[in-house]
């Protein structure tokens, strides 16, 4: 089948599966740190099996035969009856990275080619205790019970056991039911939603009960069945996924059945008790009843020898059951009908309206002093109010957990680890902080860059280590946490740190520096080399690092995002690199300043206190103008002097000038204006190529008399005029 | 045939003037031509852009024809007039002392610019054509921004 990549379905699928290609990521680091989650294994399970059933809808069958085999793997896996070992983890993601390319050569419109065949070779190989599948029935069964403490791992064992098997199963193992018997339960299940799929979910759900006990007659089970799928009445997910793949089809729906046969299997339940909890379970659906029923259920099948370790802790299948088991439809609808997937030009469009509608609003504010009519004033505030709230709502459309970023690096750092034969650890903290779309996609890459470098430079070899009295294992920290409208992203790391001087002697090397300067740099400022074009410390080019050319880059996209960018380092300690970014990048709270004719305006963020330079009494330290406040001698600039021509500059102004106390990093410093015009939000307007990157200006924006006003970057003025 | 031919060779120019000279740039990549209206300077921009101004709701940055072609600067007046171009895929606007009108020109008119006048000029033209006792003197837009600052701007 050729790509059409205007079909619909496929677009689905590759934003569905791309997700799921991105937690597959995250899952597959984290279960090489704790392999026997089987958690894990599961929704790595079902993420494979996911995009095999997508991709064989649309006929992509390479990517159906990785996926595949991967999924059988990961079910003998969860069922524990292979384990896990590092050659199949590089296994699996080498997989992943296949897949990964799949899709790019799918989006891209071509066909996926087919995976490296001694991958495919690899995996199969993997499988091989299946072989005993046959006898292991006896096994399968213990797997269901485990599946009554609501263990979602068994819940789905049997999903993967394709038709044959089952239907082999069903004729080998037990004859009790016969053919027709069988045809009147298909019969009964389908009725309404006649989905060709269940067919395997009632053989697999009946091999079950069977097997077990024949404590259920036929009819009761049909009456179950019946009850089942009376109310489920095909939920969008549930249809889509039968139509995409039958195996997920059963899967949804085997959990409500292996729970009702596990429930009979050790004959403790009489058959009213299991309707009971079957009520309970399909009749309410989610959370505690759900969640009762489950303990129940573990604690009866205590009875029946269930393995300890599982009946010792109930919360965690009482956690899972609601969600895996019968629950399961209900919410999958409940989710189709809340979210809706919008394409983010459009997100884009209405941000760039609303901006707009905020300068009107702006504009309408100026003109209100004018109006006599008590009216037009209630209503210009009603709009204020308004188009505030629609900002804040328009801008949450837009926030992103950083998580989003911070997803790909648990992976990141392992390659990077293992090709250095490095130990490191990646802690991450914050993930759920939100942050506007678009920031989340700017920072992608410099994080990333920044952190292999902590890798990479950062964090010494195991032997180092140990001889300097470390761990062996290195730690890198990567945390974003929000200070009010900033979003404070760190990496931090316990490495070997940064020498100033070995930075020193590197710049003079290069003869980006001459000696004299380089020697009065403090050792902060040194560290602040790194940012500079053509620098770089390792000896060695790596594939990794060393060309020198990243920071630069690193720093100019923080900028270019209103961020800034500090290193702080200790030599045999670590380093730690602090990015500071707005939470969003479209409309910004400003003061507005008055200079001569001119309107400046600064980022709210940063403005400490306002007062009038008279009242103060101003003093020369060092050749710098200070003003005496709150007994402390900042120094004070006059704006005018920077940011007039020369010759509006010089003019004093005649009035009483304003001083505005802002913060810059750690230092606070004051900025004479003529006047404060007051706050206002602005959206920003970047300036054009022609002006972009001037050091000090930030960008412009229309104010509401309809002029413009420049917005100014404080730190990079102060950079560029002290 | 031969009319087809030199229909397609034919060129129409927006001319506008510069102390006595007069230049012409493609009518294609003229966007309008404003009044001189507010221009807010820029701190620290380079000295042949004036600053920036508002054109409705959007912000477009204004440079100095005047500075940019090495001529004096001029107190601006009546006449003063911005033009605003097109040049690869970035809006700008360019103050000049007056605009004149729309001529057609045919490609074969247009001779190779003399090596005359100073470098700083020449850099920007594309070619000359005389009109009577005039010359009219064609501007490349593309060129304006010098080749190094293209690059430097494309650099970020």
């Amino acid at each position: 089948m050729a790509i059409d990549l205007e079909d619909d379905i496929l677009q689905d699928f590759l934003i569905e599966a791309g997700e799921i290609l991105e937690s597959l990521n995250e899952q597959l680091v984290d279960l090489e740190q704790s392999p026997e989650d089987s958690d894990l294994l599961n929704s790595i399970f079902r993420g494979f099996h996911t995009i095999k059933g997508g991709g064989s809808f649309l006929s992509l069958t390479n990517l159906v035969e990785v996926c595949h085999k991967s999924e059988d793997v990961f079910n003998l896996l969860r069922n524990r009856e292979i384990s896990l070992n590092a050659e199949m983890m590089d296994a699996f993601l080498r997989v992943l990275d296949e897949v990964n390319a799949m899709f790019e050569q799918i989006r891209s419109g071509e066909e996926p080619s087919a995976a490296d065949p001694s991958l495919i070779q690899e995996l199969v190989q993997m499988q091989d205790p299946d072989a005993k599948m046959d006898d292991s029935v006896g096994q399968k069964e213990t797997d269901t019970q485990d599946s009554t403490e609501g263990d979602e791992m068994a819940v789905t064992a049997e999903s993967n056991i394709n038709a044959d098997e089952a239907a082999e199963q069903f004729v080998s193992g037990n004859d009790e039911i016969t053919d027709e018997e069988f045809e009147n339960l298909l019969d009964a299940l389908h009725g309404p939603g006649s989905q060709p799929k269940a067919v395997k979910t009632a053989k697999d759900s009946e091999t079950t009960p069977n097997t077990a006990s024949d404590d259920i007659t036929d009819d009761e089970f049909e009456a179950l069945l019946d009850e089942l799928h009376g109310k489920g009445s095909a939920p969008t997910s549930v249809q889509k996924d039968a139509q995409t793949d039958p195996l997920a089809d059963a899967e949804t729906e085997k959990p409500d059945i292996k729970d009702k046969s596990v429930e009979v299997d050790p004959d403790m339940i009489s058959d009213d008790e299991f309707e009971a909890l079957l009520d309970d379970l399909h009749g309410k659906g989610k959370g505690p009843t759900a969640t009762a029923a489950s303990k129940e259920t573990s604690s009866k099948s205590d009875s029946s020898d269930p393995p300890p370790v599982k009946a010792a802790k109930p919360a965690t299948p009482a956690k899972a059951s609601p969600k895996k088991s019968a629950t399961k439809k209900e919410t999958s609808v409940s989710q189709g009908e809340t979210t809706v997937r919008v394409d983010t030009s459009r997100l884009d469009e209405i941000m760039n309206l609303v901006g707009e509608l905020v300068l009107t609003r702006n504009r309408l504010n100026t003109l209100r002093q004018t109006f006599e009519d008590e009216r037009v004033h209630k209503a210009i505030s009603s709009l204020d109010v308004v188009t505030a709230d629609l900002q804040t709502a328009v801008m949450k459309t837009r926030m992103q957990p950083v998580k989003k970023v911070f997803g790909r690096f648990p992976r990141v750092v392992r390659d990077l680890a293992r090709n250095l034969n490095k130990e490191v650890r990646l802690e991450l903290e914050g993930e759920e902080t939100d942050l506007d779309k678009n920031l989340v996609e700017a920072l992608a890459d410099p994080l990333v860059h920044l952190v292999r470098n902590s890798v990479d430079h950062g964090v010494e070899l195991p032997e180092v280590r140990e001889k300097a009295g470390k761990d062996r294992q290195g730690k890198v920290i990567l945390s974003a946490q929000q200070e009010g409208d900033h979003i404070l992203l760190s990496i931090i790391d316990d490495g070997a740190g940064m020498d100033p001087e070995v930075l020193r002697n590197k710049v003079i090397e290069k003869e980006l520096m001459d000696e004299e300067t380089a020697s009065r740099l403090s050792d902060k400022e040194c560290f602040d080399l790194i940012f500079m074009p053509g620098l770089s410390t390792k000896e060695q080019i790596s594939d990794v690092s060393g060309r020198g050319v990243g920071m630069d880059v690193v720093k100019t996209k923080i900028t270019q995002l209103n961020g800034t960018i500090d290193i702080d380092s200790e030599l045999g300690k670590g380093t730690q690199l602090r990015i500071k970014v707005p939470l969003t990048l479209a409309i910004l709270p400003t003061l507005m300043v008055q200079l001569g004719s001119r309107k400046f305006a600064l980022p709210l963020s940063i403005v400490n206190e306002i007062f009038e330079l008279s009242s103060k009494k101003m003093s020369v330290v060092d050749g710098k103008e200070v003003v005496m406040n709150r007994g402390k001698a900042p120094p004070v600039f006059f704006l005018r002097k920077w940011l007039l021509n020369d010759c509006e500059g010089m003019q004093d102004y005649e009035g009483d000038p304003q001083v505005i106390m802002v913060q810059v990093g750690n230092a606070a410093v004051g900025f004479v204006v003529d006047q404060v015009i007051g706050q206002e939000e602005v959206v920003i307007k970047p300036l054009d190529r022609l002006l972009q990157g001037l050091p000090g200006m930030a960008g412009s924006t229309i104010t509401g008399d309809g002029h413009i006003a420049i917005i100014l970057d404080v730190p990079g003025m102060l950079k560029a005029y002290t | 045939m031969a009319e087809a031919q030199r229909i397609a060779d034919s060129l129409q120019c927006v001319t506008f003037t510069l102390e006595e000279e007069i230049y012409g740039i493609n009518v294609m990549q003229v966007q309008e031509v404003l009044r001189e209206i507010e221009v807010a300077p820029v701190p620290g921009a380079p000295d042949y852009v004036l600053g920036i101004i508002n054109l409705r709701g959007n912000v477009v940055s204004v440079i100095d024809a005047r500075t940019r072609f090495g001529l004096p600067s001029k107190e601006s007046d009546d006449m003063t007039r911005i033009i605003v171009i097109e040049a690869q895929n970035q809006i700008i606007g360019i103050l000049v002392d007056s605009v004149a009108e729309v001529v057609d020109i045919e490609t074969d008119e247009i001779d190779i610019a003399p090596n005359v006048g100073n470098a700083e000029t020449a850099k920007y033209i594309d070619g000359v054509v005389s009109r009577g006792e005039n010359l009219l003197i064609l501007v490349d837009l593309n060129k304006l921004l010098s080749e190094e600052e293209w690059g430097e701007i494309s650099g970020f």
